[in-house]
């Protein structure tokens, strides 16, 4: 039996030098990433005990489920997707920016089990990850996305990625922003809003790196590759259709969740810079749910309830005061 | 009587695409503009007339006439019949009556939202509902007025106007059978003994169980390492004790309305200093790490002092210093005392640089929007009473004088120490502005919160009963001044901004004290302590004496004009302290403004005197999830006077404040904004800029981040800038 190639990332043995920055996006990028920064432990997830009891076992169950799907995901991000675009990068400062991503995928994956864990018994945690893994379209797409991380195109890798980091988690994402904008399970609304506002940043940045790339490719290739991203969007999102229905059809919520996924399908190929593929009125979401989406941070919670998704790293903007400061 | 529970002419009408939406839906999408680039307001009002239609109506318990209501909720143990028993029931009806004819409508989906998940009664399994706002607004009434008709009148209509607004313990409770206590706010001392931390966890729980923030003093705990019984390196400082306090408050909450809320105060010149704050980091050990309690750090003015000289500072053990001046801590001033500290070697210290201290601050406020800091001297040399004060509460604006106990082995009491409690409510100041008698108005609320703290008997905290018994502090508070302003097309923190503030505080203290000075010479009886104060030697009103309080713009002289409001002469003030100096005055401490977060929702005001934070504000609650609100008196026509804190900048906001805090004996719950790219520094020169300002203390860092360009929601009114 052969022996498996040894894991070769880099082929030079370079010092990053970050006062030679030659894409200025990569620190741009770099500094939000630092600057947001988070780990699960800072959401105090007990808070949404009492809510949690008030919803009823259909309720519970699509909730759960909706995460053991979205830790799937994650974990996928994490060990393959985000490693898989690191030989890819041109830069340097890409490659930090890629081990970042990676990093907090991995992050991300944990929260969910302290939201598990907060909420549920151990029987219905291993019950949902039964369910994920007997879950034929949860399957199917996470094997369509390592596929392509498997693959030999760095340009459809970034393709996949960005429809994982933009599309694919979103179907999980509205459970909790559902929940949030009737009162309940407000702290995994704040602990998710956290993972969104760096998804939102992953996706852009690996959108891109993706149009940095197509510009270098030649217009019979450019052509190829456009092709094979709307094709890839409408594979998923036939997939992603199934997948809502196994999990909000029970509570009749397929419908609102179906003109999210519309968005947040534009919303990916807006990433990558292509036009949009479903119309504006058919992806338009809920209100609630569009509103409660923003990665920015201007909500003004009631600080006794935890600090929120507002804050960013200190040390991040640590500066020293100067005499001139103190003259008084 | 038939009560009017036509919901008809809530709003206008809808149209039939319209009625279809759920409530939810309709609020949010004041957070997206219209495709003609409008703000849609009209959706708001959708939300709350679709609201009452969908939930509210078909939830609400029917009565044919408020005698059948009243009788119910009595035989059942809803409302408490003595509050009702000490008037006629001719009287209850006129009451009633007088409360419905002002028709009041909620005018934003939050403010109704709030009202009926957070104050109004349900029935006992919490699905239906038994009040409508007239309905508690008049049981308040009836509740604070304790029989007397003529004040049950006069705060009916001080409510039901808007212009005056209790605190949520009291507009929430008031009148319920089933209920918690009617007082916002306490503070408790611990002090440096096993005996005082077990009572300090024990009263936490205890009022945590009925209501209100609860904040405890630290700063008197020995240090990690201090010796216990002589022996060397057996303490393990405040961290523990926070711990214990946080899981405390995690447990009891008021049956289950809110969260049980805490804060702890230490001196920034405790060794634990730095410890303390790192319970706030972001990669702090589970071990280690505060989530929900909150904190705050007393400064004193050496610590400016050093930090501008570039020293180190010098953190001193508090079981020290205990021992060599024979009081605690937090009794002494740092100020006064740090060089012969410094050159006591009785007393174990070491020492951090000062700016790297303001720093590692500023570093932990990026991340948590932890700590508040009290301006320590500031707050004393403005404290009217004899005494010190040192610490504040949960929303950083209750400032009062406090004295330790001395307990026994058994936790029992050897020497009762007086705590700090306060009843808080706020007025609206744009409607106080159209209030038909400003003097009355005031005279009402500061009588209405006197009666808070009359009722107030807390026999679980015999300290805080103590405190009470003796000062019958309140805090008379104020909101939307942003709102206000805006409506009379003036820029928050402009000239005539500070000028109105100036003018309208000062009008407020002159008619609270002399509020205060007629409930003294009604009951011919003063707070303990009055002859010590500023106020017993005429000394409190010598800056009104030596100059004049007026407006000094037009455009101010104009609105208190158009309002009909006199504003208080050099005369009225000497007239007013000699008789406080002939008569006393009741309540040993009259003002302070705090946060003002649920109720400046119901009432539809900005919060506290604050700009704005965003012309639609995302609202995020436990219990109400996420929820848009559009600020008072805004409409796409006078957007421009909107200008949101981010944008207004820290010096304006402190120059506001300052012009404030000049005429309130108490503090300022003051919060400052910042976008998220500034530095340490940025923060620190606020703070500076503060502290020489003479703001008494600061309340929350908030920062706000904006989302990276490309990954924003289009249209999203919050996130465009």
């Amino acid at each position: 039996m052969p022996t498996p190639p040894k894991v070769k990332l880099i082929d030079r043995v370079t010092a990053i030098n970050w006062n030679k920055v030659e894409d200025e996006v990569d620190q741009d990028v770099w500094d939000r990433l630092t600057g947001n920064f988070w780990l699960p432990e800072k959401v105090p997830m007990h808070i949404d005990l009492p809510s949690w009891a008030t919803l009823n076992e259909a309720e519970q169950t699509m909730t759960v489920r909706v995460f053991a799907g979205l830790t799937l995901l994650d974990t996928i991000q994490g060990t393959v997707g985000a490693v898989s675009l690191i030989p890819d990068c041109i830069t340097p400062h890409e490659e930090a920016v890629m081990t970042n991503i990676s990093f907090m995928e991995s992050v991300h994956a944990k929260s969910y089990s302290n939201i598990f864990t907060t909420l549920c018994s151990t029987k219905a945690i291993d019950d949902a990850f039964d369910w994920s893994e007997d879950n034929e379209y949860l399957q199917k797409k996470a094997h369509i996305v390592l596929d392509y991380y498997r693959g030999d195109d760095p340009l459809m890798r970034k393709v996949a990625s960005t429809m994982l980091e933009s599309f694919l988690f979103y179907s999980g994402f509205y459970a909790p922003m559902y929940w949030s904008s009737r009162g309940k399970l407000t702290s995994t609304a704040d602990m998710i809003r956290l993972i969104i506002r760096d998804e939102a940043v992953h996706g852009y940045y690996i959108g891109y790196k993706f149009q940095k790339g197509l510009e270098q490719v030649s217009s019979q290739r450019h052509a190829e590759i456009v092709g094979y991203a709307y094709d890839l969007l409408s594979d998923l999102y036939a997939n992603e259709v199934q997948y809502t229905r196994s999990l909000y059809d029970p509570l009749g919520l397929t419908d609102d969740v179906t003109k999210f996924l519309k968005y947040n399908g534009n919303k990916a190929l807006m990433n990558l810079g292509l036009d949009a593929l479903f119309p504006r009125d058919e992806a338009t979401p809920n209100p609630a749910i569009l509103a409660a989406l923003d990665p920015g941070a201007a909500e003004n919670h009631d600080f006794f309830s935890g600090s929120g998704s507002s804050y960013v790293m200190g040390a991040h903007a640590a500066k020293p005061t100067t005499d001139e400061d103190w003259d008084f | 009587m038939t009560v009017d529970y036509d919901t008809s002419d809530l709003t206008p009408s809808a149209s039939p695409m319209e009625v279809q939406m759920d409530y939810h839906a309709l609020n949010a999408m004041l957070n997206l503009y219209a495709p003609d680039g409008k703000i849609q307001f009209d959706a708001d009002r959708q939300a709350v007339r679709q609201y009452f239609l969908q939930h509210v109506n078909p939830n609400t318990v029917f009565f044919h006439t408020l005698h059948e209501k009243l009788g119910y909720l009595v035989d059942n143990g809803y409302y408490e019949a003595e509050v009702l028993a000490q008037y006629s029931e001719e009287f209850i009806k006129s009451l009633f009556k007088a409360a419905y004819a002002h028709k009041h409508r909620f005018s934003t989906f939050l403010g109704a939202f709030k009202y009926y998940t957070s104050y109004t009664l349900k029935t006992f399994d919490g699905k239906r509902y038994l009040e409508r706002f007239e309905d508690r607004v008049c049981m308040v009434a009836l509740g604070l007025a304790g029989g007397d008709e003529a004040m049950a009148r006069d705060l009916v209509e001080e409510i039901i106007t808007g212009r005056f607004q209790p605190a949520t313990p009291t507009f929430l409770n008031v009148g319920k059978k089933q209920r918690g206590e009617f007082t916002s706010c306490f503070l408790l001392r611990v002090e440096d003994s096993m005996e005082s931390i077990a009572r300090g966890i024990n009263s936490a729980l205890q009022l945590s169980k009925r209501g209100g923030g609860v904040a405890l003093l630290l700063t008197n705990l020995r240090e990690q390492g201090a010796p216990i019984k002589h022996i060397q390196n057996q303490a393990s400082g405040v961290i523990p004790v926070m711990k214990l306090l946080e899981d405390s408050f995690s447990y009891a909450n008021q049956l289950g309305a809110r969260q049980g809320a805490g804060a702890v105060y230490l001196n920034a010149h405790h060794p634990d200093i730095l410890r303390f704050l790192d319970t706030k980091r972001e990669n702090a050990d589970e071990k280690i790490r505060i989530k929900t309690l909150s904190m705050g750090v007393v400064i004193p003015d050496i610590t400016f002092e050093l930090a501008k000289t570039n020293q180190p500072m010098h953190l001193f053990s508090p079981y020290d210093v205990e021992r060599v001046y024979g009081v605690p801590f937090a009794d002494i001033s740092v100020t006064e005392k740090y060089d012969e500290m410094v050159a006591d070697d009785r007393i174990t210290k070491t020492t951090i640089s000062a700016r790297d201290f303001f720093q590692t601050l500023a570093e932990i406020q990026f991340e948590s929007g932890y700590p508040y800091i009290l301006f320590e001297d500031t707050a004393n040399r403005a404290n009217p009473l004899a005494g010190r004060i040192t610490h504040s509460n949960l929303c950083s604006e209750i400032l009062q004088v406090s004295t330790p106990s001395r307990l026994n082995p058994d936790l029992t009491y050897a020497e009762v120490g007086r705590d700090i409690s306060c009843n808080l409510g706020s007025l609206n100041i744009a409607l106080t502005m159209d209030s038909p008698d400003f003097a009355r108005t005031i005279d009402t609320a500061v009588r209405a919160l006197t009666a808070v703290s009359d009722t107030s008997d807390i026999d679980a905290v015999p300290t805080v009963r103590r405190g009470n018994e003796l000062s019958h502090a309140i805090g008379l508070g104020q909101m939307n001044l942003a709102g206000y302003l805006a409506r009379e097309h003036i820029y928050y923190g402009s000239p005539d901004a500070l000028d109105f503030t100036s003018v309208y505080f000062a009008a407020v203290a002159f008619h609270a004290i002399s509020a205060s000075n007629r409930l003294a010479i009604e009951r011919g009886t003063t707070f303990d302590g009055f002859a010590d104060s500023t106020y017993a030697s005429g000394a409190y009103f010598d800056k009104y004496t030596a100059r004049d309080w007026l407006p000094t713009t037009d455009t101010v002289r104009a609105l208190f004009t158009k309002a009909g409001i006199t504003v208080p002469t050099r005369a009225d003030w000497a007239a007013l302290k000699a008789s406080v100096m002939e008569h006393g005055i009741y309540n040993a401490y009259l003002q302070a403004v705090p946060p003002t977060g649920s109720i400046s929702y119901i009432n539809h005001s900005t919060a506290s005197i604050h700009p704005i934070v965003s012309k639609i504000e995302i609202r995020k609650e436990g219990k109400l999830g996420r929820v848009y609100y559009p600020a008072a008196f805004m409409d796409n026509d006078n957007l421009a006077y909107y200008q949101d804190a981010y944008e207004v900048g820290y010096e304006k906001i402190i120059d506001t404040y300052a012009a404030a805090t000049e005429h309130v004996d108490q503090g300022l719950s003051l919060t400052l904004f910042f976008p998220a790219d500034v530095t340490t520094r940025d923060v620190n020169k606020a703070q500076i800029y503060a502290w020489r300002k003479g703001i008494k203390s600061l309340y929350y860092i908030r920062l706000r981040q904006m989302a990276l360009e490309g990954t924003a929601v289009e249209g999203c009114v919050s996130c465009a800038l």
